[in-house]
């Protein structure tokens, strides 16, 4: 090669080193502007399943969007009953002013007069006694009779001004069907626990379940104007979904904060103390990690439109272990004396990316198996470690052989480190038979201990358990259970949707006359459907036929025909009624009420999603509701589906599982096909499977031996204690295989640098995922509790059942 | 909700705590020296556990050409259940055990909370109160007031709660010696409604005098 080639060769590699920083800064760039307008998110309904069954759909149906998701539930405690009520009626008062709900309940009728007057007038559109026997002579007689038998009692006083136009009593009847069997006690006019030592409020928000910051803002009203009140020693509760999924927010938005500090203390300071403390390779260590996360954000950014505060706490904390990248090429590349400028990187290029990037892969492997989840947040973490690891990895690989080619200078406490690490991996390896001993009595006791993955969904919930309670307690008192049983009808449109209600509702008679059910809510029984309205309305006969019926219906009776006039015009008048529809009660306490049981489509957008009505089931006496009965007497109606909510959420959960379970196994497997097609010898690929199985196997036999409930978490956990724990085997194998290739009897000496490294990076890793354990998310202490011990299990393992052989 | 409080009220009516009261029958023979008074009376009511009896009942409504007319048989067993019967004219079931209230009529039955119907609860409360000798439930939702002698005696009850005593201004329950011979309800607009009960059995608390 002539210098004129060399030079042009040279400036050739300068020009593409110059190429390759500006195309990571301006990588860099994008991803920033991506991440700066990135929309965060933090319900949990991310990590609920995107292709569900259609009970399940009925399920999320109401987490996502449904009245149940918009509950605020509030108690007042304390102060005298007068205080409480007192304190219940302007807080009610006060909140239906401030336009952040769509409906406030309290117990308190007063507000409803409007309403009685639109279910009034439409009387005989709604009430379930109407037909054409009705309107006979006997049928006149016998609803007057009825009517007339509630004079002289309490209850006749309210009948008292609307008998002369109402004498059969159609207001009573639509009274009964809507007045619910499970009532919140009520005390001097307001709704109370049933202890009566709690005033109840009922709320729900105009703000959707997905839509946090309106939820918050909601909350933020009832704090505010409790506050006003100066009720003498009441407090306020408050709880319901709306408080339990800006609550939980608020928590993992706090312990990620928190996490990313602590973390970041950490492996700052373990990273100073191993490079004796020079800020420029701190600055450097850190670089690949911050890419990641950057790169993380933005692929799941893109592919998902927001990101999951959870995906970003644990994402992070997965890509811990791209500071390992940074380790290992920071000191594997450090020059050797008198080598020319760039030799570290040029050896580490050759000698160790190899080993690296087999350990990416696998690890991608490892989160690959994530992004096809059904769950999308599950989905989301696949992609961000993903993108994150890649980005880190090859930060390090072409960033670093840049702008630091020669590793980090400083030597810190890294020698002493690899010398005790030298010692350990010379000690280990005769620790073999005792940690093989041990590995086979965990996998015995694993296959004698019952199973412990037993965790359910409540277990991924962040919210704790005296919240959880007073829920309960809560809903108890308002006789809104959580727990219940609801039956789903589908149909295309309003109508058939309503039909199908009264449909269902008909069977449930039966079964509520039977005695299997205590008795059922029906969107139908504030709503007929339009078809029964018209039927109603056909059934009201001709005025002069009216008037001779009433004659002779009311001969020798307690009210004369003379005086029921308004009643004929009353009844001429509803003849010409159009039917009522949803849209008709808009704006009604009436609305409000439908809409937190009928849900509507969207075929009217293009959408194939069908209307569906929700009745809810009471049992009889608090007893459990015979499922099968139920299900029995709706088998043949099409569109219907009986929802057991307590069951749908642990079949939820066993879904999840199942799936997660299928994913692990596929990840490992795609790691141990990467392996074996990486290293063509089953004898390797056994030699590096064995530290991480055991690692696993060990774990495993722990934590059920603690008692713990494992669940898809514990799962995720494991397998990136596989996805992380296989790259320190990789590297005892790459050291085995050096020590191999050396002739017989040669001198082979450990490079104490690389062992550091290793070290290093485990306890970095190992450091972040303790912290994760420690965490008080569910989701984030699960993970953490599985993977801090699995990787340095790994890192152990694979000392010394990868030994050199001792020369 | 909404207007629908309205039926629950069907327990206002005189006859489902006449039920309650009818057990006053049962009541032993007082003790002539004793001063009659409400204590009395509870402490006597509470030896009664189980009775059967008989009522017709005449309503006069001002807005009505007539008398309404009805009869039927109530019954009370310790500590918590009622049960009224209408029989004629139209046959009509209110039973209240515990904190269910069911109402049947027209082969239709509905169950509800009582204490979600405060203007019942009270009353219902109020004469489990009295049944069970427990004088407190009573003074707690009633003004009482006690005249006469055991030989003819009257207590008069004024609901202490503003939304009852909209609907109902008093219940006037007469008695003779252990029984109650009437209860009259009278309501805020002045209709009223007169019960007149009759014995049929009774089963008293072991080892109370007879």
């Amino acid at each position: 090669m002539n210098p004129e080639e060399k030079g042009a060769l040279q400036r050739a590699a300068a020009l593409f080193r110059r190429g390759v920083l500006v195309v990571w800064l301006a990588c860099v760039a994008v991803a920033i502007g991506i991440a700066w307008r990135t929309h965060y998110v933090a319900d949990l309904s991310a990590f609920l399943p995107s292709t569900p069954s259609a009970e399940q759909a009925v399920l999320l149906d109401q987490l996502r969007s449904g009245v149940a998701a918009r509950l605020v539930l509030i108690g007042l405690e304390g102060g005298t009953p007068a205080a409480r009520q007192a304190a219940s009626r302007q807080l009610a008062q006060a909140l239906r002013q401030s336009g952040a709900f769509d409906a406030v309940h309290n117990g308190d009728n007063t507000q409803f007069e409007a309403t009685g007057k639109f279910l009034f007038d439409h009387r005989y559109l709604l009430s379930p006694a109407v037909d054409a026997q009705r309107f006979s002579v006997d049928g006149l007689k016998a609803g007057i009779d009825e009517t007339t038998s509630l004079l002289g009692t309490p209850a006749g006083a309210l009948i008292k001004p609307v008998i002369l136009r109402d004498p059969t009593g159609e207001t009573i009847r639509m009274a009964e069907g809507m007045l619910p069997a499970q009532a919140p006690r009520m005390e001097g006019g307001v709704w109370v626990s049933r202890d009566g030592q709690r005033a109840v409020l009922l709320a729900t928000t105009n703000a959707d379940g997905a839509d946090l910051d309106g939820q918050e803002r909601a909350l933020q009203q009832v704090r505010e104007r409790f506050a006003t009140l100066k009720a003498e020693g009441v407090s306020l509760l408050v709880t319901g979904p709306a408080s339990f999924s800006v609550g939980s927010r608020e928590k993992i938005k706090r312990e990620v904060e928190m996490l990313a500090i602590a973390g970041g203390v950490a492996i700052v300071g373990i990273l100073l103390f191993s490079f004796g403390g020079s800020l420029r390779t701190l600055l450097i260590a850190v670089l690949p990690v911050a890419c990641g996360v950057l790169a993380g954000v933005a692929a799941v950014s893109l592919a998902f439109g927001n990101v999951h505060g959870m995906t970003l706490g644990f994402g992070t904390t997965l890509i811990g272990e791209a500071v390992d990248y940074a380790i290992y090429y920071l000191i594997q590349a450090r020059s050797r004396p008198g080598a020319p400028r760039g030799d570290g990187a040029a050896r580490w290029k050759a000698e160790s990316w190899p080993t690296v990037r087999l350990g990416l892969w696998t690890s991608i492997c490892g989160f690959a198996a994530l992004l096809f989840s059904g769950f999308p947040g599950l989905a989301q973490l696949g992609l961000f470690s993903v993108a994150g690891l890649a980005a880190a990895a090859l930060t390090t690989r072409y960033v670093f052989t840049v702008i630091t080619p020669d590793g980090a200078p400083g030597a810190g406490m890294r020698q002493r480190l690899g010398q005790a690490v030298g010692w350990c991996s010379a000690v280990l390896p005769r620790l073999r038979g005792p940690l093989a001993a041990l590995t086979v009595a965990a996998a015995a006791a694993l296959a004698w201990w019952p199973s412990a993955w037993h965790a359910n969904l409540a277990s991924l919930n962040p919210v704790g358990p005296e919240q959880i309670r007073l829920d309960e307690e809560l809903r108890q008192d308002i006789g809104a259970s959580d727990n219940g049983t609801i039956v789903a009808v589908a149909a295309a449109d309003e109508a058939g949707v309503l039909a199908q209600a009264e449909a269902a509702g008909q069977r449930l008679d039966k079964l509520v006359e039977a005695g299997v059910i205590g008795g059922y809510e029906s969107p139908a029984r504030l709503l007929p459907s339009p078809g029964t309205q018209q039927k109603r309305r056909d059934a009201l006969p001709a005025p002069e036929v009216l008037r001779a019926h009433l004659e002779a219906a009311t001969v020798d009776g307690p009210l004369p025909a003379r005086r029921l006039q308004a009643f004929l015009a009353d009844v001429e008048a509803a003849r010409q009624q159009p039917v009522l529809t949803l849209a008709s009660l808009t704006g009604t306490p009436l609305a409000a009420a439908l809409a937190a049981q009928v849900l509507p489509g969207d075929a009217s957008a293009g959408g194939t999603r069908p209307w569906r009505a929700l009745l809810r089931v009471q049992p009889v006496d608090q007893a459990t509701i015979d499922m099968a009965k139920l299900r029995a007497a709706l088998a043949d109606l099409p569109g219907t589906h009986v929802v057991n909510i307590a069951d749908e959420v642990s079949s939820l959960y066993a879904r999840y599982l199942k799936e997660a379970l299928v994913q692990a196994l596929l990840g490992a497997l795609a790691v141990c096909v990467l392996l074996g097609l990486h290293l063509r010898s089953w004898r390797r690929l056994l030699r590096i499977a064995q530290p991480v199985a055991a690692a696993v196997v060990i774990v495993l036999a722990v934590m059920t031996g603690l008692g713990t409930a494992l669940g898809i978490l514990h799962l995720v956990g494991l397998l990136l204690a596989v996805a992380i724990g296989s790259n320190y085997a990789l590297f005892f194998d790459q050291i085995r295989e050096q020590q191999e290739a050396l002739p017989p009897g040669a001198a082979f000496t450990v490079d104490t640098d690389t062992l550091a490294s290793l070290a290093l990076a485990n306890i970095t890793a190992g450091i972040s995922f303790l912290l994760l354990a420690f965490s008080s998310i569910p989701v984030l202490s699960a993970v953490g509790q599985v993977v801090a011990p699995g990787i340095v299990l790994s890192l152990l393992l694979s000392a010394a059942f990868i030994p050199r052989r001792q020369s | 909700m909404l207007l629908l409080r309205l039926l629950p009220l069907r327990l206002l009516r005189p006859e489902v705590w006449a039920a309650a009261f009818a057990c006053l029958l049962l009541l032993a023979p007082l003790r002539a020296h004793a001063a009659f008074d409400l204590p009395e009376l509870a402490r006597l009511m509470a030896q009664v556990k189980s009775g059967e009896a008989v009522f017709t009942e005449k309503r006069s409504v001002a807005m009505l050409e007539r008398t309404l007319e009805s009869s039927g048989r109530l019954t009370f067993s310790a500590p918590d259940t009622f049960v009224r019967e209408t029989l004629k004219p139209r046959p009509e079931k209110v039973s209240v055990v515990g904190n269910q209230l069911a109402l049947t009529s027209n082969n239709r039955t509905r169950t509800y909370r009582l204490d979600a119907v405060p203007e019942a609860a009270v009353m219902v409360e109020a004469i489990r109160g009295t049944l069970t000798g427990n004088r407190q439930a009573i003074e707690r939702n009633f003004n009482a007031t006690v005249s006469g002698q055991a030989q003819r005696w009257t207590m008069e009850l004024v609901p202490i709660e503003q939304q009852v005593r909209d609907l109902v201004r008093s219940v006037v329950i007469t008695g003779q010696q252990s029984w109650v011979r009437e209860v009259t309800v009278v309501m805020a607009d002045g209709d009223r409604s007169v019960m007149t009960i009759e014995q049929v059995s009774s089963v008293r608390a072991p080892g109370t005098p007879n």
